[in-house]
């Protein structure tokens, strides 16, 4: 006669993956393999993507950068902006990540210098998303001048995307 | 002839694949590596979540600060419920720990953790990648069959369940020291030691105020000295590749492992990786043989017991006694041999023992 102990046994007791449905058995291997091919592909992805994400390219460069960032209002004008501050907004507070604080200084390229000039171009994008205050500013434009594993320097210029200026 | 001996040879090889196959998916073993491995992941967890909960104390998170979505599809958790799912993150970290409902627990951490990495792109780390990586392989794994309070309340017959998630974390684990390897290996400024050349003498301030200046002047000559990276950089590359492949062979396995402590601790201490060094480590206990208990040992002190947290002894305290080791393969080892070999399966004592003669 089984007992509750017996029972609990029973239930707790380790399965030969054998006894498992089919579909289970096969579900298993199939997803064991997924895995494996996509891990590979993600390393071999990782000498074509600048982020290198999953690729695991850890201190990958000792590059270096530093942005000069200027505001393009609509007549055309280029009003340089100091220590990111301008009309009552901070690139620090706005950005507030780590690897882009404070550009205009010369600061380490984390994951490599193309992952920085890919963000910083994002990161101009998200500005003219985000600062409903300025109604002048048509695009902001960064000058990212770098120096890739101490060789340089190199300059590249990205820009935001345009925005309508006006009322806020 | 030959066509013969190569098909018999063939055969062979597709029968041990298979057999090797079936023992990976259907045979159960111990799950005690994937357990020492959840008990590291839980602080690891909450250190990793920490940043983000100490924003939200403040009343910041993901929502007011640069991001960039990985997908457009991407759910955004609305700021009240993000900040619930950290502290969710945090609960279910803290029950892995004691091991507490241990895989819907490990679960519930991957499932913090990976949505929290996947908001944005400026969320990514490769050690926060390793950490959901592990993270997943622990939950599918049955990880509460040992040292958990799982175990305590409804003890399992033993400690063995399907290891096939511990098979692709020993995978994953090893690509990623590979990944990292090889990468530097084909990159002539890595190898070529400019990389950390240039690192070094950049940072050379940093080690100044770490230990002063008295210390740091001869530290600094030597370790911004160009030549001193033509053999550091290949060696570091070396160390990466020799820990992928030591770690798949039981006759490098144990000096892999050594190599990798020392490698993780002195990345930690030059470079503070987040928690890559603490996961890299503990990661290690997956490589363990699964199998315990299948070594009889006859020791006068209690403290085997207490340090065996791999079980890798059957062992018999008999106050008086001296050592005596029966090993897998009844090799018997006695006094002073058997004392040492114990050190070197414990995981607090190898790194201290003289593991090269017992590999």
């Amino acid at each position: 006669m089984a007992t509750t102990a017996d029972a609990v046994a029973e239930s707790t007791a380790p399965q030969s993956g054998a006894h498992r449905p089919l579909w289970r058995r096969r579900g298993a291997r199939w997803f064991a393999a997924a895995v494996v091919v996509a891990q590979l592909a993600l390393v071999a992805n990782g000498y074509r993507d600048a982020h290198n994400y999953f690729a695991f390219q850890p201190f990958n460069e000792s590059s270096t950068y530093a942005m000069e960032l200027v505001r393009v209002l609509d007549d055309g004008q280029r009003v340089p902006v100091p220590n990111g501050r301008w009309e009552g907004y901070d690139w620090n507070e706005l950005i507030d990540w780590g690897p882009l604080r404070s550009p205009w200084h010369q600061r380490h390229a984390f994951s490599g210098i193309d992952a920085v000039v890919d963000f910083l171009d994002h990161a101009l994008d998200w500005m003219a998303d985000n600062t409903p205050g300025d109604t002048e500013t048509r695009y902001w434009e960064a000058t990212v001048t770098y120096y890739r594993n101490a060789r340089g320097p190199h300059v590249t210029v990205i820009r935001s995307h345009d925005r309508e200026v006006g009322d806020p | 002839m030959t066509a013969t001996v190569s098909s018999a040879s063939d055969t062979q090889w597709r029968d041990q694949f298979r057999r090797w196959l079936d023992e990976v998916f259907y045979e159960p073993a111990s799950v005690r590596g994937a357990a020492v491995l959840r008990i590291v992941l839980g602080p690891c967890v909450i250190w990793h979540l920490r940043p983000f909960l100490a924003d939200a104390l403040d009343g910041i998170t993901y929502h007011d600060r640069f991001q960039q979505p990985w997908w457009a599809w991407y759910p955004n958790a609305p700021e009240g419920l993000y900040v619930a799912l950290l502290w969710i993150g945090v609960a279910a970290a803290v029950l892995m720990t004691v091991g507490w409902w241990s895989r819907i627990a490990t679960g519930s951490a991957f499932a913090v953790v990976a949505y929290n990495l996947f908001l944005s792109q400026t969320h990514f780390h490769h050690n926060r990648a390793f950490l959901v990586i592990l993270l997943a392989g622990v939950a599918l794994c049955d990880n509460g069959r040992a040292l958990s309070l799982d175990a305590l309340r409804r003890p399992p017959p033993d400690d063995r369940a399907l290891v096939w998630p511990i098979w692709l974390l020993r995978f994953e684990a090893a690509a990623v020291y590979f990944a990292s390897g090889f990468s530097k290996l084909i990159d002539p400024d890595w190898v070529g030691g400019r990389v950390l050349h240039d690192r070094s003498v950049r940072y050379q301030n940093e080690v100044r105020d770490a230990i002063g200046d008295t210390l740091a002047d001869p530290v600094l000559e030597v370790v911004t000295a160009r030549a001193f990276h033509w053999v550091l950089s290949p060696a570091a590359v070396a160390t990466e590749l020799f820990i992928a492949f030591g770690l798949w062979f039981r006759r490098t396995r144990l000096v892999a492992v050594w190599v990798a402590v020392a490698f993780h601790v002195g990345i930690e201490v030059t470079s503070h990786v987040q928690v890559f060094s603490v996961i890299g480590i503990g990661a290690l206990a997956l490589w363990a043989v699964p199998s315990t208990r299948d070594r009889t040992l006859v020791t006068p002190s209690r403290w085997v017991g207490w340090l065996d947290w791999m079980a890798r002894f059957d062992i018999t305290v008999a106050p008086g006694a001296s050592w005596c080791m029966v090993d897998r393969d009844g090799t018997v080892l006695e006094g002073r041999e058997a004392r040492q070999f114990v050190r070197t399966r414990l995981p607090a004592a190898f790194l201290f023992s003289r593991f090269w003669r017992y590999r």
